[in-house]
């Protein structure tokens, strides 16, 4: 087992040096994009070429593009001036970004867990319960809520729940972050609710079909007609049987929906003002913040790569008919 | 100078999100509602605002920063300078320099070169410097725009104008040979050549002065941004924190985060009876970042906020037109800019200046006005300036035949004399050059609807027309290419870089403003011949002047009206705005644009614009709240 | 005989559905004393399946239509509470199924699997549980049980697997053992172990044994009684030598002259010729008419009751006792 996480990890440094090419790729061979386009937008609105030159060479602009792959990926692995890993400097806040990026990630993380945590709670037992009772009122309203679920994007519940519930209703105080910290527990509470209930909501939805549609598989298989005829009870059945199979393939799906999640989720953060990854991405795309980009891209990528190692392995314990060598 | 809020509107639309929001980088509308404020002033409370980003050029440092907004906070509330404004609309003289620091008006030679200056000695530094603001203070603002690194973007206004800059100093403390500090109340400036408008150079906030303790500390562009030391009527929160007593124990103000928010509280070191311009009603300013703009303007209708600048969604300006409830909260302001339609001096057909007078007959102004939201967008233009930077502009009108709609007569007779209708009948003919005309513009919501307008009114002389639409960022860059020659768009629009026409002129008719990829002279009037050859367009150059002579060209006339005295310059440049309307013809204006900011009208008990800003002037605006400011950063 | 272990009396089973009823059993009568070895043989969809998972109750009441009675050591299970017939299940009565693979949890290892029948029973600890499941791993002949009892299904073989089912079907020594068929998914010489083995627990343990299949070659030695089902009834009952060497019925006819000889010179099988029926709609009169070579009129109008041939021998046709024994002298009996 040793062996293959050292070729995975391998694998995950390709990836990410991988993922730096494209990402500069685009950058600099779209339209709208490249060293000009930069230079021009800090540059200020008339642009004269002795400022262009100079904020070009300020940013390192001015070297070809190979070199400056190069320095940005050895700086990302062994580190550059401000600390490892090296994330270089935001053009527009004119400072070293690695400590925006884990103050950011921390708040990302926070919205990620939350919403793990909600939708785990709420679409699995629907699901599972559904799965008992097939085709009764109860299956048949929980899927209609699965199907509103996935439907309803981030975008339109978002601003709608926001209306609702701090305008009209006046239940919570609004949107934006507040760290425990700061005001105390109950006010991060209800900043948070509000965004973790409409993230929560899609995967909720996603997971109570898809335990559903497990646990309906599983009751048909073979060994859940031997646990009966073994004399265990119904409940025993279902959940030391029944669940240890259908939910063992969504620890798989939820490794790597909570890696995407903590890429950022970009529109609920913007939606609900939270400082997050995916608000940042959005931002330094639009202000050609090019190392912030860079850098937002690879720990995405990063999460990605690593939770997928992880719930390989992860799996490779669960389900013991997987073995890697 | 440049607005944030448009750049929001396009992040927020490209999102994808349901708010069906107005893409405007800066706006505003003319339609004479008066923008004082209408009740009376209150003292106290805390002017709350929310915006979806800052969007500094340079990280607010005042050195390089190009930002309108960040001009117009620093001016009114952060930086006293030798010169300040009004921080009031146009019509209360807003766009017109005034003393500050300055004791009264300088003393000028009679060679105009020489500017005298005393300063008043209780202007005070906030804490915890705590001293008055001296003409060294004054000299180290200088050393840093001269200085090379610090990239100051408008440098070209000092440096090669003042004697001894040249904006290629090693460091901040090179001494400059033009200015002189004789004690503590006394400097002089010493220029090149006589220039008239030096007065609204020195009020922009790169010649404010920068407390000589931080010299050396803020070697970066944009370092000093997050350590704006106040001599104004307030500062940031937290700043009398500040450890000065060496670079090392500075650390950043801890009102201001980029990403949160800044909050402004009194520097109790201010002097209103030192202040004729700043009345400072409000105990503070919390202006806090929400990258969701429906729900700033939540907060507006709800109570929880007291400002939101920028072009409200669409629902939300319904809204405020409807309701009674929010009668008046909408202000719409002059906003010192001009939208045009650019035209290539070196593409044909456009090389042919009858074409471009077609164009400008053709063009239905009021149309396009309509599918951009309207009247309150502000006053069909005429001319390439706005009348609240050149008030001769609203004279300036040679295509008058053109009321608004366009004529299509009028343009046709005047096709007719281009070489390029080859049979005379008013339409563009001749194969190669009328034939897939590039047309760039906008594609955020609405340009669109006001694309195929403009489009529709030119077809019938220009059939060949092609529209194509792309994003605003790639528009600009697109255009800022000279290789690429695009013929005619209708993507840009410029503000004023201060309110003396020079201001708005220089960089877009001078020929330095053609720079090979960073063009802002997109017209490429008074293109050189090496310049043409250095951005690779000698052919069409040479094309230009076998045909029609020499480019024209208004640098020399530049020169001249900008060393005019300061009571002749508008004159000077009527004369330069009437020669490019009716001789060089790079633009077919079509709008001088108004700026939208929301206030709730509760809690605003009277509000001010302050043109030259082109923002709320938060100095002369006053809340009823009673809040204290808190820390939003 | 003696007391009957299990006793069902004219059993029921029927599943509604969109097209229609299925009549899987459809009046049942039989019974298994202690010790006893029955072999149930029939086609798929004869019924033989339905009617032992009605036994164990692991038919879900709510689809299906369940009438008569199932009595166990006097008590009807068809009846009985919920926790009661768990207390028997696994306990008094095991029952092992076709695919080892599939019917063991493939996360748990075998000798859990083995010792959770244990606890579900007993109020004995986890280690004893284990022990007693490592004892009963080694009695079904498997080697090295305690190494073996810690690895999962899929490193056992075909044959070990079924062996580890039986093993734990009986580890709480119930009074029945229902086999239903144990050795179709397994090769031939495999299939002959677990037979033998079988028959050893019983001996071993003194189980009664159900072995159901569908291969009347398998039942040929290792049952006192076999009982031929059809369509979801009984058409032949009887002792091993009553069926094999004086069938009755064109059914059991058919299945003797369809098992492939060693010894024999032709290369041609001989199946029944014809499908099974359709439970759905199943044929007026005797449900095996359009398939028998010697069906007459009789056969399409009534069905025929199951009849005494010999004593506890009995078979369900209409033909005449002596044209049924012509027939199997001549054309049967020569084949085998």
């Amino acid at each position: 087992m040793g062996r293959y996480i050292i070729r995975r990890l391998l694998w995950v440094v390709l990836v990410l040096v991988v993922i730096v090419v494209i990402t500069y790729s685009i950058f600099f061979l779209l339209p709208g994009g490249g060293s000009d386009a930069i230079a021009n937008r800090f540059a200020g609105k008339q642009p004269n070429p002795e400022i262009v030159a100079e904020v070009k060479q300020q940013f390192g602009l001015d070297k070809p593009i190979y070199v400056q792959f190069y320095i940005f990926t050895r700086n990302l692995f062994l580190g550059d001036q401000y600390g490892w890993p090296g994330l270089g400097k935001s053009f527009v806040l004119r400072a070293p970004l690695k400590p925006v990026l884990i103050e950011r990630m921390w708040v990302t993380i926070q919205l990620a867990v939350g919403a793990a945590i909600i939708w785990l709670l709420v679409g699995i037992p629907i699901g599972i319960l559904s799965a008992l009772r097939p085709r009764s009122i109860w299956d048949r309203a929980a899927m209609t809520f699965a199907l509103i679920g996935i439907s309803m994007p981030v975008f339109f519940i978002g601003p709608l729940a926001l209306y609702v519930f701090v305008y009209k209703w006046h239940i919570l105080p609004g949107s934006g972050y507040s760290p425990i910290g700061e005001d105390g527990v109950w006010q991060w509470f209800n900043h948070f609710i509000l965004p973790w209930c409409v993230l929560a909501l899609l995967y909720a939805a996603f997971y109570a079909r898809l335990s559903r549609a497990n646990l309906l598989d599983v009751m048909g298989e073979d060994y859940m007609r031997t646990a009966r005829a073994k004399g265990l009870n119904e409940r025993q059945v279902i959940v030391k049987h029944g669940l240890r199979s259908s939910l063992t393939p969504l620890v798989t799906v939820f490794g790597l929906d909570l890696a995407g999640l903590l890429a950022g989720a970009v529109i609920t953060e913007t939606v609900f003002n939270l400082p997050g990854l995916g608000q940042y991405a959005v931002r330094s795309v639009f202000s050609l913040d090019l190392y912030a980009i860079l850098d937002v891209t690879v720990i995405a990528a990063f999460f990605v790569a690593i939770a997928n190692l992880v719930v390989d392995i992860v799996y490779a314990f669960l389900d013991p008919r997987v073995r890697y060598t | 100078m440049k607005s944030v809020i448009g750049r929001k509107r396009l992040a927020a639309a490209a999102l994808g999100v349901t708010f069906a929001l107005v893409a405007v980088a800066c706006s505003s509308s003319s339609t004479g509602a008066s923008s004082s404020g209408s009740g009376a002033p209150t003292t106290g409370g805390t002017i709350r605002e929310e915006a979806p980003e800052f969007g500094w050029t340079d990280a607010f440092d005042p050195t390089g920063e190009y930002l309108g907004t960040a001009w117009g906070m620093m001016d009114q509330l952060l930086i006293r300078g030798l010169m300040t404004y009004k921080h009031v609309d146009a019509a209360q003289g807003g766009d017109t320099p005034v003393p500050d620091i300055a004791t009264g008006p300088p003393t000028v030679s009679a060679d105009q070169l020489t500017y005298d200056f005393t300063l008043k000695d209780n202007v005070m530094w906030a804490p915890p410097l705590s001293r008055a603001v001296t003409a060294d203070d004054v000299l180290y603002a200088f050393q840093r725009i001269n200085d090379k690194k610090l990239v100051a973007q408008y440098g070209n206004y000092y440096c090669g104008v003042i004697k001894g800059m040249d904006c290629a100093a090693k460091d901040d403390n090179q001494p400059i040979s033009g200015i002189t500090v004789t004690d503590a109340t006394h400097i002089s400036f010493n220029l090149e050549q006589p220039t008239g408008d030096l007065l609204y150079r020195l009020s922009m906030p790169a010649a404010k002065p920068v407390p000589v303790e931080v010299r050396g500390c803020f070697p970066n562009p944009g370092d000093y941004g997050v350590d704006v030391i106040s001599s104004g009527p307030y500062m940031i929160m937290g700043q009398d924190k500040l450890n000065l007593s060496s670079c090392s124990t500075i650390k950043p103000i801890s009102g201001y985060n980029v990403d949160k928010g800044m909050t402004l509280v009194r520097n109790p070191n201010w002097q209103a009876a030192t202040d004729d311009n700043r009345k400072a009603y409000a105990d503070g300013i919390q202006i806090k970042i929400n990258s969701n703009v429906d729900d700033s303007f939540n907060a507006l209708e709800n109570g929880d906020l007291d400002v939101v600048q920028g072009t409200p969604p669409v629902a939300v300006l319904q809204d405020f037109e409807t309701n009674p409830d929010f009668q008046g909260w909408l202000h719409a302001d002059q906003g010192d800019r001009t939208w045009y339609v650019t035209m290539n001096l070196l593409a044909p057909p456009f090389d042919d200046v009858h074409v471009r007078n077609a164009v400008n007959l053709a063009l239905d102004k009021a149309g396009i006005r309509k599918a951009y939201g309207g009247d309150k967008r502000g006053e069909l233009a005429t001319s390439v300036e706005p009348p609240t930077v050149l008030p001769q502009s609203q004279d300036i009108n040679p295509f008058a035949a053109n009321t608004g709609s366009g004529s299509q007569t009028d343009a046709m007779d005047e096709m007719k004399q281009s070489r390029y209708d080859t049979n005379h009948n008013g339409i563009c003919d001749d194969g190669g050059a009328c034939d897939n005309i590039l047309f760039l513009g906008r594609s955020t919501d609405p340009w669109p609807n006001m694309n195929q307008v403009a489009v529709a009114s030119l077809k019938p002389i220009l059939p060949g027309l092609d529209l194509k639409e792309v994003d605003t960022s790639t528009g600009y860059t697109t255009l800022q290419q000279v290789k690429k020659l695009v013929p005619i768009s209708m993507v840009p629009g410029w503000g004023k870089d201060y309110a003396s026409p020079y201001g708005f002129d220089f960089f877009i008719f001078d020929s330095a403003g053609i720079a090979c990829t960073a063009a802002v002279n997109y017209s490429l009037v008074g293109m050189t011949e090496a310049q043409a050859t250095e951005c690779g367009v000698k052919p069409e150059y040479d094309a230009y002047v076998k045909n029609w002579g020499p480019m024209p060209s208004v640098d020399d006339k530049m020169k001249e009206c900008v060393a005019k005295p300061a009571d002749q310059v508008d004159a000077c440049f009527a004369e330069l705005d009437t020669y490019l309307m009716t001789t060089a013809v790079p633009w077919a204006p079509w709008l001088w644009a108004t700026q939208f900011t929301s206030t709730n009208l509760n809690t605003v008990t009277s509000y001010a614009f302050d043109q030259n800003a082109g923002i709320i002037s938060y100095v002369n605006t006053s809340v009823n709240n009673g809040l204290t400011p808190q820390n939003v950063a | 005989m003696p007391e009957p272990l299990l006793e069902v009396k004219d059993l029921h089973v029927y599943f509604p559905t969109e097209d229609g009823i299925v009549k899987a059993v459809d009046g049942v009568s039989f019974s298994i004393s202690p010790g006893e070895t029955l072999g149930v043989v029939g086609e798929s969809g004869s019924g033989k399946s339905v009617s032992f998972l009605t036994v164990m109750g692991l038919i879900n009441r709510k689809s299906a239509i369940v009438e008569g009675e199932v009595i166990f050591q006097g008590q009807d299970l068809l009846t009985i509470p919920k926790d009661e017939l768990q207390a028997i299940r696994g306990n008094k009565i095991g029952m092992i199924f076709q695919d080892p693979m599939t019917s063991l949890h493939p996360f748990y290892k075998v000798g859990d699997q083995i010792a959770e029948t244990i606890l579900a029973h007993e109020d004995i600890s986890k280690k004893e549980a284990g022990a007693r499941a490592v004892d009963m791993l080694k009695r079904v002949g498997i080697p090295r049980p305690d190494e073996r009892a810690r690895q999962y299904p899929h490193e056992f073989s075909g044959g070990m697997r079924q062996r580890a089912m039986i093993a734990m079907a009986l580890s709480l020594n119930p009074d029945l053992l229902i086999a239903d068929e144990p050795t179709t998914a397994l090769d031939v010489t495999v299939q002959a172990q677990i037979l033998d083995l079988i028959d050893r627990l019983q001996s071993e343990f003194n189980t009664a044994v159900a072995l159901i299949t569908h291969d009347l070659g398998v039942v040929a030695e290792h049952c006192d009684y076999i009982q031929v089902m059809y369509a979801g009834r009984l058409v032949e009952i009887g002792t091993g030598d009553d069926i094999y060497y004086e069938p009755m019925m064109p059914y059991t006819w058919g299945l003797l002259k369809s098992i492939p000889l060693l010894t024999a010179q032709e290369e041609r099988l001989h199946p029944i010729r014809g499908l099974p029926p359709s439970l759905i709609n199943l044929p007026e009169g005797c449900p095996f008419n359009p398939r028998c070579p010697y069906v007459f009129d009789r056969c399409h109008v009534e069905v025929p009751q199951l009849l005494p041939v010999d004593g506890f021998h009995a078979a369900a046709c209409h033909l005449s006792l002596e044209d049924r024994k012509r027939i199997v002298q001549e054309e049967v009996l020569e084949r085998t």
